[in-house]
């Protein structure tokens, strides 16, 4: 287990993390997003200890992360960097060796890592040699070629084409089945979202939010529904415990089009109503209603999107508060 | 799978890199082609030149008859020889104008065609007046043989009081050739570790050698790596100069000459050393190769004064200047092996030079590792030298997993 604890790091005047603690469990993906300038990678700097914090501690394990520990974590380094003339192989048993992984074990590490990212007949290429996605590919090989115990990944997948994208997650996640602990940061938030486990939300070097994205979805949040209904706005109102907060016909610029005020023939009416349900007011109910008044053609639960939480955590001037989910990404 | 690396471990492996890495770039191989091309040529070059003492003469029909005789005695003396040739009159004239032939002597005269080469003038005017001198005797009755004897007196033998090395000349030759070489191998070697530190900071590789190791290891595996490969350089070219020079004949490697070598290589260290670390620490501050010149400017700067000074204390080896050129570093690194080879210098001396030069390198060793620690994950614009020494950790880098 992968902590920290009231990190805090200046650069002169400015606090670039502010007093930040959060943990990163063995086998958990950890998915850390802010906006640029947040303290994402002042922070990952700091957990690989490229980086003295002024204040706070890393444990790793519970006791105080050394450089014996930080050594077994893999590290992908914000701005991506290899020696642009060494070869392929010779550069990942060169930083394997530096990791204190013996010279047989790193060639044969490496090996394997190249098979496994299709790079195997590049290995005695020169790096500048090869492609912009290759390049990556030998990133997050130089990341894991130690077999490390941890993994620090800083935009891991930026640059990468979908599929791209896909391999990386899938070898991400086949370390996670195994123990390791993942903590990447990124800006694809649809990406974090369908990997991680937990995320951490960072603003002005601090984390406003952490926590697994289905608890942040809900927490400190009313129950919100989507109705679709063959029926006029109003449907819902005076509903106990039910609060409307948007009813509108959908096809009522289709209905002034028609001329006249008059309907088209077919569905006359088709309204969408978002509802926030207060606590212990069963959806059933609710659903009898819009059936009392019409055609159901659609009743889910909405949950936000973690752009939704995003944008909503880093506008907020202050501590999570309830936001309302836009029925367009519904 | 991993055990944690040593100080030691990860300095060497870093080290290791460096000197392969190198080894398998094509400009070090060029420098060195370069370097062995030009000594070759610095030492072949005289030994070109001086093949040409054999001369073609022609006599005159006129000519005393033993001229031609003494002539190739007098040139045999001055270790030339003379070639007679069967020419006269107009066809020796055109000869001469050919270039086929040196002299052509008569009664009265040398004809040549531009000018009398020295040697051959001297053997000639000798055989001249010997055989002159010898038929005049003969006329007044005198017989030129007693003559001879009586004038063949032994010259005075010379006794110096402090007599000068005659070995002085070829070391201190050697000596000069060992501080260009010194200049250059230092100012190389001290751009390639700079080089290096500015390449591991623009393609940010730094990052990640830096999570696995000590800054300090990383530093020091860069300089000695790239300093065992100039190094080994060095001894090549001084291994390839003696061996020209003493097949050619141009130096005897006797342990004389071997001295000013040693001192050469010795003062590479040192020199190295001292340079590198300064190097490195302005190197570290930039993120850009385009920056680099700007700050390593001055010390190179400093390198070329003292390569110029070496010249000074090569032609006066023992005055004060030169003196305390060679003791005080940085100048000492290029003139020291200059005046140790130049003249006697006292044990003490070259005690206080290598000492001065040591404590100098401790001291800017732990500077410049300070400034590099400061500077080297600071991307982008040049870190200023304040910036640097304060962000520098001091103390061991296990710092860094020390909480708090």
């Amino acid at each position: 287990m992968l902590e920290l604890r009231g990190v805090t790091k200046r650069y002169g005047d400015r606090v670039a993390v502010d007093n930040l603690s959060m943990s990163v469990r063995p086998g958990q993906m950890f998915g850390f997003v802010g906006t640029n300038g947040a303290g994402k990678t002042t922070t990952m700097r700091i957990l690989m200890g490229v980086l003295q914090q002024d204040a706070g501690v890393v444990l790793w394990e519970g006791r105080p992360a050394g450089p014996a520990d930080r050594r077994r974590f893999g590290y992908m380094p914000e701005e991506r960097g290899l020696y642009p003339k060494m070869r392929v192989k010779d550069q990942l048993v060169y930083l394997a060796r530096l990791r204190g992984v013996p010279a047989a074990e790193a060639a044969a590490s490496a090996d394997r890592l190249l098979a496994e990212f299709g790079l195997a007949e590049r290995a005695r290429d020169r790096v500048d040699e090869l492609s912009l996605g290759n390049q990556q590919r030998v990133q997050l090989a130089a990341a894991l070629v130690h077999d490390p115990t941890f993994l620090v990944l800083d935009e891991p997948f930026s640059g990468l084409d979908p599929v791209g994208v896909d391999a990386l997650a899938h070898s991400l996640q086949e370390r996670v089945r195994r123990g390791v602990g993942v903590l990447f940061s990124s800006h694809q938030l649809d990406l974090v979202e369908r990997l991680c486990d937990a995320v951490g939300i960072i603003r002005a070097g601090k984390i406003i939010a952490s926590d697994s994205v289905e608890d942040l979805r809900s927490r400190g949040r009313p129950r919100t529904y989507r109705v679709v209904v063959g029926a006029r706005p109003g449907w819902a109102a005076g509903l106990t415990g039910v609060r409307v907060v948007r009813d509108e016909t959908e096809n009522g610029d289709v209905a002034r089009l028609d001329g006249a005020g008059a309907l088209r023939s077919g569905d006359p009416w088709t309204t969408v109503t978002i509802l926030e349900l207060a606590d212990g007011v069963d959806d059933q109910l609710v659903l009898d209603a819009a059936r009392t008044a019409g055609p159901v053609r659609e009743f889910r639960r909405v949950t936000p999107t973690l752009t939704e939480l995003f944008r909503e955590a880093v506008s907020q001037p202050s501590s999570p508060a309830t936001v309302t989910p836009s029925e367009v990404h519904a | 799978m991993s055990a944690p690396l040593s100080f030691t471990q990860a300095t060497r492996t870093v080290a290791a890199r460096e000197l392969t890495e190198r080894w398998r770039d094509k400009s070090f191989w060029i420098s060195t082609l370069v370097t062995l091309v030009i000594l070759a040529v610095v030492l072949l070059l005289p030994t070109l030149f001086d093949d040409d003492r054999s001369y073609r003469v022609a006599y005159g029909p006129d000519t005393s008859p033993g001229l031609a005789a003494a002539a190739q005695a007098a040139a045999d003396q001055l270790d030339v020889t003379i070639e007679e040739a069967d020419l006269s009159g107009d066809a020796a004239a055109r000869a001469l104008e050919a270039g086929d032939l040196d002299a052509y002597v008569t009664s009265d005269r040398i004809l040549v065609h531009e000018e009398l080469d020295n040697q051959l003038g001297a053997a000639l005017q000798t055989a001249h007046q010997q055989v002159t001198a010898a038929q005049r005797l003969r006329a007044e009755g005198l017989d030129p043989a007693v003559v001879e004897r009586a004038r063949n007196v032994p010259p005075l033998a010379v006794e110096a009081q402090q007599p000068v090395d005659p070995e002085a000349d070829r070391r201190s030759q050697v000596a000069f050739i060992g501080s260009l070489l010194l200049y250059a191998q230092i100012i190389g070697y001290c751009m390639w570790v700079a080089f290096g530190i500015v390449e591991e900071k623009s393609s940010r590789v730094v990052e990640l050698i830096l999570s696995a190791i000590p800054t300090r290891a990383l530093l020091a595996g860069k300089i000695l790596g790239i300093g065992l490969l100039g190094l080994l350089q060095l001894v090549l070219i001084a291994v390839f100069g003696l061996g020209v020079g003493n097949v050619t004949g141009m130096v005897e490697v006797t342990s004389d000459l071997l001295t000013p070598v040693a001192f050469v290589l010795v003062w590479f260290v040192l020199g190295y050393a001292f340079y590198s670390a300064v190097f490195a620490a302005a190197a570290a501050r930039v993120s850009r190769q385009e920056e680099l010149q700007n700050v390593v400017g001055p010390m190179t700067m400093l390198l070329m004064v003292s390569f110029f000074a070496t010249f000074y204390v090569s032609s006066n080896p023992d005055g004060l200047i030169s003196r305390l050129l060679a003791v005080v570093p940085p100048f000492s690194a290029l003139c020291a092996p200059v005046r140790m080879a130049g003249g006697l210098v006292p044990w003490w001396e070259t005690g206080l030079a290598v000492g001065l030069m040591a404590a100098a390198i401790a001291a800017l060793v732990v500077l410049g590792a300070r400034i590099y620690d400061g500077a080297i994950l600071r991307m982008g614009a040049k870190v200023s030298l304040k910036e640097a020494w304060l962000s520098g950790r001091r103390a061991a880098p296990e710092v860094s997993g020390r909480a708090g």
